[in-house]
């Protein structure tokens, strides 16, 4: 878990928990590279808001996983998750594949949808800023 | 950073031909559409026409490949809007005709 601060609502640090799962993860390493996301070490101040993006395809193996990733962020308290890209959303192109969960709500609550395939760096960062701004 | 935005419809230089809907790697695309005759006087056999009925997209699916765009003989289809595209509910990235014809 990482914790960072959007350029633009500097006054809002916000937890991200990265479950990056496939390729969507690139994205979210594009939008740390492009300074939009500045990653803050080290401070003791508590952040403002928990987000758990979850980018890229959640197959039946790694569910219980995913599932455990949100039980212990929950337990500190509210967190929002975000579901990364239209495997995360709906399965994706994998919707129809038997090892493929068609969307992670259907094991943890989700409470922002980014569409694409995958969404670009800027719509992480334009839904980031609507959940947590 | 500047990239595409979502795809919007022109529902009336859709022709219901239905080759976006078959192209569409993530069958994200479903259309409803039925015919109606024309009445013609100089016509030797009866001519129908397609007229559109429902047009939607599930951007939950949707790749944003920009093969229908591509696909499409009568640009009925494009490109559109910016990148800020998120929503709260999954139903709600279904979008139909009028979304899809009107958002800017």
């Amino acid at each position: 878990m990482t914790r960072y601060r959007l350029r633009d609502e500097p006054g809002v640090a916000v937890e991200l928990l990265n479950l990056g799962l496939a390729c969507c993860s690139l994205e979210v390493e594009a939008a740390v590279g492009s300074g939009a996301l500045a990653s803050e070490v080290g401070t003791e101040r508590s952040p403002d808001s928990t987000v758990l993006l979850v980018s890229g395809t959640v197959t039946h193996a790694l569910a219980p996983a995913v599932l455990r990733a949100w039980e212990r962020a929950a337990e500190q308290g509210p967190v929002r998750v975000l579901a990364f890209g239209a495997c995360a959303t709906s399965g994706g192109p994998y919707w129809d594949a038997p090892s493929v969960v068609p969307g992670v709500d259907a094991l943890i609550p989700v409470s922002r949808y980014v569409p694409g395939c995958p969404p670009g760096p800027d719509s992480l960062i334009a839904a980031l800023r609507r959940e947590v701004a | 950073m500047s990239r595409h935005g979502v795809i919007a419809l022109i529902p009336e230089d859709c022709t219901s031909c239905m080759l976006c809907v078959r192209e569409c790697p993530a069958w994200c695309i479903t259309l409803e559409s039925h015919t109606e005759q024309v009445d013609k006087a100089d016509a030797r056999r009866p001519r129908t026409i397609n007229v559109l009925d429902q047009f939607t997209i599930d951007y939950g699916l949707c790749m944003y490949c920009g093969i229908c765009i591509e696909v499409c003989p009568f640009d009925a289809l494009e490109w559109r809007g910016d990148v800020d595209y998120s929503t709260v509910s999954r139903v709600d990235l279904d979008q139909g005709m009028d979304i899809l014809a009107a958002w800017g």
